[in-house]
């Protein structure tokens, strides 16, 4: 979109971008000349660039068109011209993924980054790494080991930095370079510097030791260089955030020390790194916020809006130390530089009182066309924690962002208004009548059909239950008339979710759907028809499986079970149940990926496809003897760790739970360099009524490797035998080794074991949670199918808080709080908690807890179940 | 200018530009018979295995040679054919002692006498019986029987003995290939 602008705006300026004509096959044409014998290198020059302007407006090349541009280019080595030979190297770099057997030119790579020439050697070393892989590495290893050391900092940075960029394909090639990264740590070069203390921390970082000892030097010796100076910080700050106990202050007074740092790039980067510590004091903050209100008074743009990010993000953790600043963001507000304004006024939004909300808004309508979509989002996002916290401003709010929400803009910024005003309509049902009709009004001119179809989606969901629901038909109807096919399909699940709730409305619908049968797309033809027929029936439980409850189920399962399944044909029909359920990632894992992704330092792609824990293990386990006869995994547990931390062997376990069976994986380290264990097994003393069916375990665990043992039990009959504790000791052959090869010295070994700590089997480890669309109907529709229902009240001691309580019973059961019920509002004395979940072997449960706070708490728990043995065990297992 | 730039070739006075390609098995001697044509203090002290190809220029009576330096590892020995396309003349090391592997020479060298850019060209082929010097190799009349050489009529071909080490036999060979070659510039359009 701003490219296209961009574009446009050059061709009104008349001048002009002389590649903006050109086409791919015509360049590629041009190339050959490439292979003529007398080079003419500033037409070569020319043409190259041609092709690298290509690629870089993401032009691609088919790999025969890559390998034959690429081995024409190969034959330019023999021009002597610096610069036609420079942008060979940045060809070569950018075609090394896509064309054929580019290792043709590491020798005449190799023969620039050791040649006299100073103007080739740095490029050619990052053209030479583009093009190396894994075995290839040995064969330049020793030209890189001595451009690291090279006297030349463009040459050294430039090794450094590659071999950084080849840890992601040869970690332990690189490894052997420590000594020459080391040496450069000590270079009078500040890019130099900077660039060794990244090689060297990366070759380290797995060892937390050697990371440790890293910094408590370096942070001795005052670095020169002030950007190696920020990145030291940033490994502190790492250090200091993985430190299980905040015992060893040395790493946090050096980060403070930064801040009197001579450099204003130091000073910035210990104040940002205090206030995002997770662990940081009041009183630890002060000095770093002071850091802050002086750069945002600074005459340099660039620190004052650093300094106003970094306030605005830590805003809502830290408001009390934000709100020192106030009078500075206040004379922010204005700033001619409309991002730093913008970042102010949310700042002051977030931690402002509610009466300024109002004033605050003004200003920032002044300018809100102005600014760029980028920043538009930080202000939606300013509303949205203001519509949280302040639910009585929520008209003020959602007129704005309506207002918004009409302006032009791009995907990423209408989605993030959209879900603004749909947690709104969550959060509070006073604002849900008033966010329905902004969306509606939204959808009917929406250009986005991912946005389009999340909204009706919605519609469907929360229209039905609103005073009025007839009113959102029209809206729903016209998409089914106007839009695309995706968008029409949505409409019709939509529009369906009223048939099945609203019994007034019925007969409508089905009329409206018995038109959209007619629909030329197959889809929205097949949606209409599958639709139309359920709600015919009037049957209130086939509505609650088959419209209002969508497929619970993890759909990468789904297909694996199905390729599985047609891999291996039976006589069986398939069994949907066979199938693992979705899972509802928790608070902790959701924040772990946000937590990875501002992770310093992160080479490659950061962003993990999500698959659930039990889709990562089936793969692993799928290999172990016996295990395809246990069925499906059902649930695996989280990682539970065995041992203190710092010991000689570290264990940690994860219980797989399967319909009748317990698969126990004990994941073990060695952490000893001088021995090899072997044939290590872990000998448990399982709880009655557990029988063991096999063992399997590791043969050989040599030092800091990973290797896992495991057991597979068997579960009792009996329900509530199945939660107890086991005893379980580590048991394994010993070896003494020579630490720098691994080898082990003798043949013999002798027996030993290590005692660990004890295994606790709960219920949470047999239930699996689950997310309710809509859990008063499920609730409903559970007592209509004829579940069991089971009472008790119970008084809980050992709980004073209302939060305590909820917290404990939600880790207890492993049931998933629906509806947001986990978040018990400020000063209630009452809370009523939602769960549902399914124990294994797919049987539901559904719980409600109602929480009462007067001298302790009294709870009163009530269990829907198809089941009466689990709807008791659950009953039991509170008490 | 065509006509002008013929005479001037021809007067010796512009120096022309050819290419030419160096092949053989790995450790043939290639790119020590390539070093030892570089001035004094362009060559280079150590010589490794090529990894891939490197380009080198030298100059021999008014004819500026750049020499493809091929890799002779098996698995690069199919990128040759990629520098088949313009060059002027070829230049074959074979390791004369290394005779249990004449038969992969024999080999290559028919692959590429079959190749659609070598074929039907006339290009000067001069093949250097390297090694020499050490008590094992066999003679060049012995090498030229076992690759079949007398097979080749429709290009013009040499073989020398040469020591690549002391640079024995590097010259005579060059000298009939810089012949060989201005010959064919001469008559052809440039
Ligand atoms: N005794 C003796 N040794 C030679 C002679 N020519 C080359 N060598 C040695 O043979 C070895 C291989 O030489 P290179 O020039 O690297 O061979 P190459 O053909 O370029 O090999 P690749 O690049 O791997 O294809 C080196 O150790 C040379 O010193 C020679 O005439 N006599
Ligand atoms: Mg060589």
């Amino acid at each position: 979109m701003s490219s296209f602008k961009r574009d446009k705006k050059e061709e009104e300026d008349g001048g002009g971008n002389p590649f903006q004509n050109i086409e791919k096959t015509a360049v590629l044409q041009e190339a050959r000349v490439f292979n003529e014998n007398l080079i003419n290198a500033r037409k070569c020059t020319q043409i190259l660039t041609k092709i690298l302007y290509l690629l870089n407006q993401g032009e691609q090349l088919g790999s025969t068109e890559a390998t034959e541009v690429f081995f024409a280019m190969t034959k330019l080595f023999q021009s002597k011209d610096v610069i036609l030979r420079r942008m060979v190297y940045l060809g070569i770099k950018e075609l090394s993924s896509v064309a054929n057997d580019v290792i043709i030119v590491t020798s005449s790579l190799t023969k620039d980054m050791t040649g006299k020439e100073d103007l080739y050697r740095a490029a050619a070393i990052r053209a030479l790494c583009s093009i190396t892989d894994a075995t290839m590495l040995q064969a330049i290893e020793r030209y890189m080991k001595q451009a690291i050391v090279d006297k030349n900092p463009a040459v050294s940075s430039a090794a450094l930095v590659s071999s950084l960029h080849m840890t992601k394909i040869a970690y332990d090639v690189i490894k052997r370079w420590v000594n020459e990264a080391q040496e450069a740590v000590n270079s009078d070069n500040v890019m130099v510097q900077y660039h060794a203390l990244g090689v060297l921390y990366h070759i380290r970082k797995s060892d937390r030791l050697a990371v440790t000892k890293l910094v408590a030097k370096l942070t001795r010796m005052s670095l020169k260089s002030p950007y190696a100076v920020c990145l030291l910080i940033r490994i502190a700050c790492k250090l200091l955030e993985e430190e299980d106990t905040a015992n060893d202050s040395s790493l946090f007074d050096f980060i403070e020390s930064c801040l009197r740092h001579k450099s204003e790039m130091v000073t910035y980067e210990a104040a940002h790194a205090i206030v995002n510590l997770r662990k940081t004091t009041s009183h630890e903050l002060v000095p770093a916020i002071s850091v802050l209100q002086l750069f945002c008074s600074s005459p340099k743009p660039a620190l004052r809006f650093a300094a106003v990010r970094t306030l605005n993000q830590v805003a809502i953790s830290h408001p009390a130390a934000v709100t020192a600043c106030n009078l500075d963001l206040e004379n922010l507000i204005t700033d001619s530089n409309r991002s730093i304004a913008t970042l102010a006024i949310t700042t002051l939004l977030k931690t402002g009182a509610e009466s300024s909300v109002d004033r605050l808004m003004k200003q920032i309508a002044t300018f809100v066309s102005e600014i760029s979509d980028e920043f538009k989002v930080v202000v939606v996002q300013a509303i949205r924690a203001l519509a949280l916290k302040f639910p009585r401003k929520h008209s003020v709010l959602m007129n704005f962002l309506s207002a918004m929400l009409r302006d032009e803009g791009g995907l990423e910024y209408k989605a993030s208004i959209a879900d603004t005003i749909i947690t709104m309509i969550e959060d509070n049902p006073e604002a849900k009548e008033a966010g329905l009709a902004h969306l509606c009004e939204f959808i009917e001119d929406c250009e986005h059909t991912s946005l389009a179809v999340k909204i009706l989606h919605l519609l469907g969901k929360e229209g039905p239950r609103t005073k009025q629901p007839s009113r959102y038909i029209r809206f729903i109807y016209n998409r089914v008339i106007l839009e695309n096919p995706t968008v029409r399909a949505a409409a019709v699940s939509a529009m369906s979710q009223f048939g099945a709730l609203c019994p007034d409305l019925l007969e409508n619908i089905l009329v409206l759907l018995a038109r959209c049968q007619m629909d030329t797309d197959d889809e929205v033809r097949d949606r209409a028809t599958y639709y139309s027929h359920i709600l015919k029936q009037k049957d209130q439980g086939l509505y609650e499986s088959y419209i209002l409850q969508p497929l619970q189920i993890s759909i990468p399962c789904l297909e694996r079970s199905l390729r599985e399944y047609l891999e291996a044909p039976s006589d069986t029909p398939f069994d949907i149940k066979s199938v693992p359920l979705a899972t509802v990632p928790t608070e902790e894992e959701k924040q772990a990926t946000v937590q990875k992704t501002e992770g310093i330092l992160t080479i490659g792609p950061s962003k993990p496809i999500p698959v659930s824990r039990e889709e990562n293990y089936t793969e692993r386990l799928s290999t172990l003897p016996g295990i395809q006869t246990l069925g499906p995994l059902f649930k695996s547990s989280e990682i539970i760790e065995l041992t203190e931390s710092e010991t000689e062997y570290v264990v940690r376990c994860v219980k797989h739970c399967y319909t009748k069976h317990m698969v126990l994986q004990f994941d073990c380290i060695n952490t000893l360099n001088d021995v090899l264990l072997e044939n290590v097994r872990i000998q448990l003393d399982p709880s009655e009524g557990y029988i063991i069916l096999s063992e399997i375990p590791c043969s050989k665990l040599p030092y800091n490797e990973l290797a896992s043992s495991y057991v597979i039990l068997q579960m009792p009959e009996d329900l509530p035998s199945c939660f107890g504790t086991f005893g379980a000791v580590l048991k394994f052959i010993v070896k003494d080794c020579d630490p720098t090869t691994g080898l082990p010295e003798t043949d013999n070994g002798y027996d030993d074991e290590y005692i660990l700590e004890n295994l606790e089997i709960t219920l949470g480890d047999h239930i699996q949670r689950l997310h309710k669309i809509n859990w008063a109907a499920a609730w409903e529709a559970a007592a209509a199918r004829g579940y069991i229902e089971m009472e008790d009240t119970y008084s809980l001691s050992s709980t004073n808080t209302l939060e305590e309580a909820v917290k404990n019973i939600v880790q207890f059961l492993g049931l998933q709080p629906q509806e947001r019920t986990d978040i018990v509002l400020e000063g209630k004395t009452t809370h009523t908690l939602l769960l549902a979940g399914v124990f294994r072997g797919g049987i539901e449960v559904l719980v409600r807890t109602k929480l009462a706070l007067a001298d302790g708490i009294t709870m009163q728990l009530t269990v829907r179940s198809p089941d009466s043995d689990i709807a008791e065990l659950i009953i039991s297992a509170v008490g | 200018m065509g006509i002008f730039q013929k005479l001037v070739s021809f007067l010796g006075i512009n120096k022309k530009e050819v290419n030419i390609l160096v092949v053989g098995l790995n450790n043939s001697g290639k790119s020590t018979i390539v070093n030892h044509f570089k001035d004094g203090e362009n060559k280079t002290h150590e010589i490794v295995p090529t990894v891939g190809f490197h380009i080198e220029k030298f100059e021999n009576k008014n004819l500026s040679f750049t020499a493809f330096d091929m890799s002779g590892h098996g698995r690069y020995r199919d990128l040759w054919e990629h520098y088949y396309e313009d060059c002027h003349g070829i230049i074959f090391v074979i390791d004369s002692t290394d005779t249990f592997r004449l038969i992969v020479v024999k080999d290559e060298l028919d692959t590429l006498l079959q190749h659609p850019h070598i074929r039907n060209k006339k290009i000067p082929l001069l093949f250097f019986a390297n090694k020499i010097d050490c008590p094992n190799a066999l003679s060049s009349v012995k090498i030229a029987a076992s690759l079949g050489l007398e097979r080749i009529m429709d290009k013009p071909w040499h073989i020398s003995c040469s020591n690549a080490i002391t640079g024995h036999g590097l010259h005579e060979g060059v000298e009939w290939l810089t012949q060989e070659v201005r010959q064919i510039v001469a008559t052809k359009k440039y």
